[in-house]
Order: structure tokens, then C-alpha cells, then sequence
């Protein structure tokens, strides 16, 4: 049994002489076993049956799941207590979201991260004419990731966006943050809200700035996260210049708790954390801003909405849209009409359509038919 | 209205995961997944912003 902790741990006999490694295991334990109870306790009151408890215990039902996956995920807690990291051998495992692989509690490695770590190979035997550097360099061993495609290939055929609405750190971070009370940027998406708005030019100009910056994160993923990292070896790109979660979850801990890397803090530091106050300013006004414009995972995520096991649908025999209602579109967090496309590549699976809709009318699992046995539609309406 | 046939609705994610761990091994065993544990366990220091 010890063996085997130590080596779940990758720690060695000697290491637990220390107290404070003894004691971040133990409180590892405590804590997995604390979030595994509240998991179970939620199954058992059939919390996760979105419409049947109304938004209000949903959103609280939503925020516990992304704290205990957050603490599921990042529980090591010897890192915590030590001011170091998880160096044993689960870390080849990619995590669902946006969680950096320095955080001193992570278990897992950031898909994003892995797949750059995977491009920075280089091949010993074969060189080529790099077109940045202008010379002949050594040649990316891996031109594909297939270990973390697959891995993503298989997160996003099960549950899509799901991810982002309940399971990514960074995610629930952005949530968090958008919960203090400031007046928000929402923009209305009905013809008839915009115009009633006080300058109705204003917002539809804003509405369309939301929709092609949100293709953005496209232009991220494959710019920073693999034309760069490929191209231009030692450099995870995104990492390195841009990811807010990374100086968040691993940067801000490690550095307070460890004097050398603290020492260490330079230019790229600094640029670095001005760009998380940016993020964490703006998602005082702008639910998720990361997540619209920036996120590559997301980006990747977005493709399998439309083709994943788990999926939105609408029962168009109950919704009563065409009685003006659209509590779902008024309040989607993300800006999208579920009725109109029900798996839309910027839905992430929130549920607060699902909570909110008055009738009932929007599913959201595996099924293709409701208990009562009409069809669930989960294509975009005509 | 548009509803998907059964055997899509099904067909396409379970194809998808198959691929993916078709994909997950090919790469595991090519020494992708060694590349991997190998920048996680030591402090990346580009991500933290030191590198
Ligand atoms: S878009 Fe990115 S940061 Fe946002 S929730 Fe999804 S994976 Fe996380
Ligand atoms: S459509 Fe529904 S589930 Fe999707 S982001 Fe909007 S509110 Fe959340």
C-alpha cells in the first residue's frame, strides 16, 4: 500500500521523513475523498437534472462542480504546501481544460501545453531550411500530435463544450470573477431588444465586433499553439507569450512560495501578468472573455459540439417561441440562440438556457427522444 | 423539422473516439507521451513567465 502511494505520490520513502510532504498527502487524500462524497451526494439528489431544479440551485449546483473538479484536478498537495510540483507518473495524462501543468497541485498536463511539448521535439538525425530563421536547423520530430488529438478527439466526442462550462479551471475562475456585482456588457440579440436599446447603431456595431472577434481564438490556435511552436523550436508559444492560466495557476503560486523563481522574474513576467489583470478585468464586464476570443482548447472543443454523444436539443413541440418568450437566447451568458442552433460551436453546455426555459422545451444529454416521447432536435432550425 | 437519424446521432462520436484511441496509442507508443511527462514534471518556466 505505501508503495503504491508513494509511487501515485512520486515521491520516495525518504521524502516523508518531512512533515510538511507527509502532511500534503494526507490532505490529498482528505480532500479527493471530501470532493468524491460531494459528487456522489449530488448524483443522489438527482442535482444534475438541469430543468427539474430551476436556475437558482443550478447555478449553485454548477459552481460546486467546478470547484471540486478544480480541487479533483489539482490536489496534490504536497506541491501546495512545498511551493514545488507533481513530478510522478500520471503526468502524462492531459486534463480536460486549461490547466497548466506548473500549478503546484496538478495531477495532469494542459492538453495545450502537451501539444506544444510535442511539436518541441526536434529530429537529431534530419535537418531543413527553416523559413524564420533564414539557416539550416534540426527538424520537428512529430509534425502531428496524435497523443494529444486523440486525446481531445476523445473528450470532445463524448461532451463537446461541456468542458468549458463545467470542468476548466480558467473557466470557473472567469465565472467567478463575473459574479461581483458591476454593471455588465450584455448585449441584446433580437432585432426588437436592439432597437428598444439607447443607441441601437452602437449595439449592433458591438455585436458584430463580438462575432468575428470570436474567431479570434481560431487564429490563436493555430498560429500560437502550433505554426509558431512547430516552426520556431524551444518556444511553447502560447505558453509562454499569452496564457493567462498559466501565470494564474502556476506562475502567481510558485513564485510567492519559492524566493529563487521569484528572483528570477523579468520582462516576460511582467507582460505576462498584465495580461491576466487585462483578462480578469475584462471578465468583470464580459462573461468569459478568454473563452470567446482567446482559448485555443475552446477553439478545438468547438468543433465536436455538433458531433458529440452529449448534446443540446430542443423539444420544438413545447417551445413556444413564437410567443415572443426566449428566456433561453436573453439568457445565454455566451450570446447564443439554443433555439435557433441548439449545438452551437460557442455554446459551452452551461445550462442556463436549459434552467431558465419556462416549457420545459430544451434537453441536454444523450438521448434523441424526451420521456414523453417527442423528438429532440439537435440541428440549427430552418 | 430537421432531427438527426438515430445511427448519426450515435455513429459519428463513437467512430470519433475509436479514431481518438487509435490516435492515443499510435502516439503513445511513437514516444509522444514520453514527451510529454518529460516537460510536465519539471517547472515550465515559459508558462509561469520566467523563460
Ligand atoms: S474556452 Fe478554454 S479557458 Fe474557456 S472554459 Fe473552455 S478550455 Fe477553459
Ligand atoms: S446556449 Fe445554453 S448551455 Fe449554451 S452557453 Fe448559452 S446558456 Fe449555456
Amino acid at each position: 500500500m505505501k508503495k503504491i502511494i508513494l509511487w501515485l505520490f512520486g515521491l520516495d520513502e525518504a521524502a516523508l521523513a518531512d512533515p510538511a510532504t507527509l502532511a500534503g498527502v494526507i490532505a490529498s487524500f482528505v480532500m479527493i475523498a471530501a470532493v468524491l462524497v460531494m459528487f456522489a451526494v449530488l448524483l443522489a439528489k438527482k442535482r444534475l437534472r438541469i430543468h427539474r431544479w430551476g436556475n437558482k440551485v443550478w447555478q449553485r449546483t454548477k459552481l460546486l462542480i467546478q470547484s471540486g473538479f478544480f480541487i479533483l484536478t489539482n490536489s496534490f498537495m504536497v506541491g501546495w504546501f512545498k511551493g514545488t510540483i507533481y513530478q510522478g507518473k500520471l503526468k502524462f495524462m492531459c486534463v480536460p481544460g486549461m490547466n497548466c501543468y506548473s500549478c503546484p497541485g496538478a495531477w495532469g498536463a494542459c492538453p495545450i501545453g502537451a501539444m506544444q511539448a510535442i511539436f518541441d521535439e526536434f529530429d537529431a538525425k534530419k535537418s531543413w531550411f527553416d523559413p524564420v530563421s533564414g539557416t539550416y536547423v534540426q527538424a520537428p520530430l512529430y509534425w502531428i500530435a496524435f497523443y494529444v488529438i486523440g486525446i481531445l478527439m476523445i473528450i470532445g466526442a463524448l461532451c463537446g463544450r461541456l468542458v468549458c462550462g463545467l470542468l476548466c479551471p480558467f473557466g470557473w475562475v472567469q465565472d467567478l470573477i463575473y459574479k461581483i456585482p458591476v454593471k455588465k456588457l450584455k448585449l441584446p440579440r433580437e432585432p426588437r431588444l436592439i432597437e428598444k436599446t439607447k443607441n441601437p447603431r452602437a449595439t449592433r456595431f458591438l455585436l458584430g465586433l463580438d462575432k468575428y472577434a470570436r474567431l479570434l481564438k481560431y487564429a490563436f490556435l493555430i498560429v500560437m499553439a502550433v505554426f509558431l511552436p512547430l516552426m520556431v523550436k524551444a518556444n511553447p508559444w502560447f505558453c509562454k507569450y499569452i496564457c493567462p492560466s498559466g501565470m494564474l495557476l502556476g506562475g502567481i503560486p510558485l513564485m510567492s512560495m519559492n524566493a529563487g523563481l521569484a528572483a528570477a522574474a523579468g520582462k516576460l513576467t511582467l507582460q505576462k501578468i498584465l495580461i491576466l489583470a487585462f483578462i480578469v478585468i475584462l471578465s468583470l464586464f464580459i462573461y468569459r472573455p478568454f473563452c470567446r476570443y482567446i482559448c485555443p482548447l475552446g477553439a478545438i472543443y468547438s468543433f465536436f459540439n455538433k458531433f458529440s454523444l452529449y448534446k443540446y436539443g430542443i423539444d420544438d413541440s413545447k417551445c413556444n417561441r413564437c410567443k415572443g418568450c426566449s428566456a433561453c437566447a436573453n439568457s445565454c451568458p455566451m450570446g447564443v440562440d439554443p433555439v435557433k442552433d441548439p449545438n452551437s460551436p460557442e455554446c459551452i453546455r452551461c445550462g442556463t438556457c436549459n434552467a431558465k426555459c419556462p416549457q420545459k422545451a430544451i434537453h441536454a444529454g444523450f438521448r434523441t427522444k424526451t420521456p414523453e416521447g417527442s423528438a429532440i432536435r439537435t440541428r440549427k432550425s430552418k | 423539422m430537421k432531427t438527426e437519424s438515430k445511427l448519426m446521432r450515435y455513429l459519428v462520436p463513437s467512430v470519433l473516439i475509436l479514431i481518438g484511441a487509435g490516435f492515443i496509442v499510435y502516439g503513445a507508443t511513437d514516444g509522444e507521451a514520453a514527451a510529454v511527462i518529460k516537460k510536465a514534471i519539471a517547472i515550465c518556466m515559459e508558462c509561469i513567465g520566467l523563460g
